[in-house]
């Protein structure tokens, strides 16, 4: 088959705002008549960009999963916990369930969004013709369970309020939280200024 | 009339018949969805809206969760989770928390207010295309059904050490993630530019 036509084979923009096809004007700063959005053939600088959020994201893994995310101070004892050993703590208190969700989405889930958005942006940086439908529906799929990834930070902000009873019990955030809504962000600041289109430039 | 459009996810040109689908169309070659159906008119809208606008006050106004433990009483809110972190100097993480659970779903249940009462009206509300960027720009920062999950461990967590009475906005919170779906899937881009052109006419 000889190339599909494309909005810019055929000299159209789409607005990534409001969705409309717009023809495209030779001028230096095109705008969509209908919402006013800037428009773009691709969203600029979208490979480099995405590649160093996502680099800056893999980086700030390591702390996040190393540093403590909580300290517990009681009359007793003091604890310190990290996303794992939170996981764990769960586990043994016989609540399973809400442990393996915990362990998906702090541990899992960041982890196949860093990796999934490598590949597809590994991808589209080498024009790869193969498998693209398929890293259009990866790509998509990331987008959707990114956010999940921030259930322990809530978890963690939520005790820091409650538990505040100076004498008995004391709940304070550590900088591997940070760490970990950094990723969150990063990450999905990569989804975002990654262009999708640029996964199918060239024709199979 | 036949006309074409463009996949946002892979550039490739269809053409369309102008007739509104009435199921959804996705794209031949991404299968990203490219037409999404008409769905459901702007008064539904506006009334899931202020529905959501009255939850969000509930929520932000009773106490979310209060534990019980060894005679004394603890409650928060749910601004108080934010509060907490900057209160121990996490002023980032706060700012995160409050942005993704307070200020992201008022700012988008009063921008779509904004836009769709004028626009029922015949009108278009001042400003209603930088109003639609900062929307667009907002939706995708509303946690709250994470939120909610992350309430959920957070008991689980402190049930063996105190008695948990869960409060008032707990509920409306969880109502309030309904609604806010509910209004998020009637309110997409396309719809809203779709009630927009109908007006202009």
């Amino acid at each position: 088959m000889s190339a599909a036509p494309t909005g810019r084979s055929l000299g159209l923009l789409v607005c990534l705002q409001c969705r409309a096809t717009v023809r495209a004007l030779h001028v230096a700063y095109p705008r969509c008549p209908r919402c006013y959005a800037h428009l773009h053939q691709r969203k600029p600088h979208s490979l480099g960009l995405t590649a160093a959020l996502l680099v800056c994201a893999a980086i700030l893994y390591i702390p996040a999963n190393l540093l403590p995310v909580m300290y517990t101070r009681t009359i007793f004892d003091d604890e310190q916990d990290t996303i794992i050993s939170g996981v764990l703590v769960l586990l043994h208190s016989g609540s399973w369930p809400i442990a393996v969700l915990v362990f998906i989405a702090s541990i899992v889930v960041p982890l196949l969004k860093i990796l999934s958005l490598s590949v597809v942006l590994f991808s589209a940086w080498r024009r790869s013709p193969r498998y693209r439908a398929q890293r259009s529906e990866l790509f998509r799929l990331v987008e959707f369970i990114g956010r999940w990834s921030m259930l322990d930070v809530y978890a963690i902000s939520l005790l820091v309020a409650l538990v505040q009873i100076r004498s008995l019990a004391f709940v304070s955030v550590g900088w591997g939280a940070l760490a970990f809504a950094a990723v969150v962000v990063l990450t999905t600041f990569a989804a975002r200024t990654f262009d999708e289109r640029l996964l199918w430039e060239t024709p199979p | 009339m036949s006309s074409i459009i463009v996949c946002p996810s892979c550039d490739l040109a269809h053409r369309v018949s102008m007739a509104p689908a009435s199921e959804g169309t996705r794209c031949a070659r991404c299968r990203a969805p490219l037409q999404r159906p008409e769905n459901g008119n702007i008064d539904t809208a506006i009334a899931l809206a202020i529905c959501a606008l009255v939850l969000f006050f509930l929520s932000n106004a009773y106490p979310l969760v209060e534990i019980q433990a060894s005679g004394t009483m603890r409650a928060t809110t749910l601004v108080g989770a934010a509060l907490g972190l900057y209160a121990q100097g996490h002023t980032g993480l706060a700012a995160l928390v409050f942005i993704t659970t307070v200020a992201g779903p008022f700012l988008q249940i009063g921008c779509l207010l904004y836009l769709l009462l004028p626009l029922r009206g015949a009108r278009e509300a001042p400003f209603q295309n930088t109003v639609f960027r900062l929307l667009a720009q907002v939706r995708p920062w509303t946690f709250i059904e994470v939120f909610m999950l992350g309430v959920l461990v957070a008991l689980v967590r402190l049930s063996a050490y105190a008695r948990v009475i869960p409060g008032v906005a707990l509920w409306s919170c969880v109502l309030l993630m309904f609604t806010l779906a509910a209004l998020t899937s009637r309110t997409t881009p396309g719809q809203f530019w779709r009630w927009v052109d109908r007006n202009r006419e």
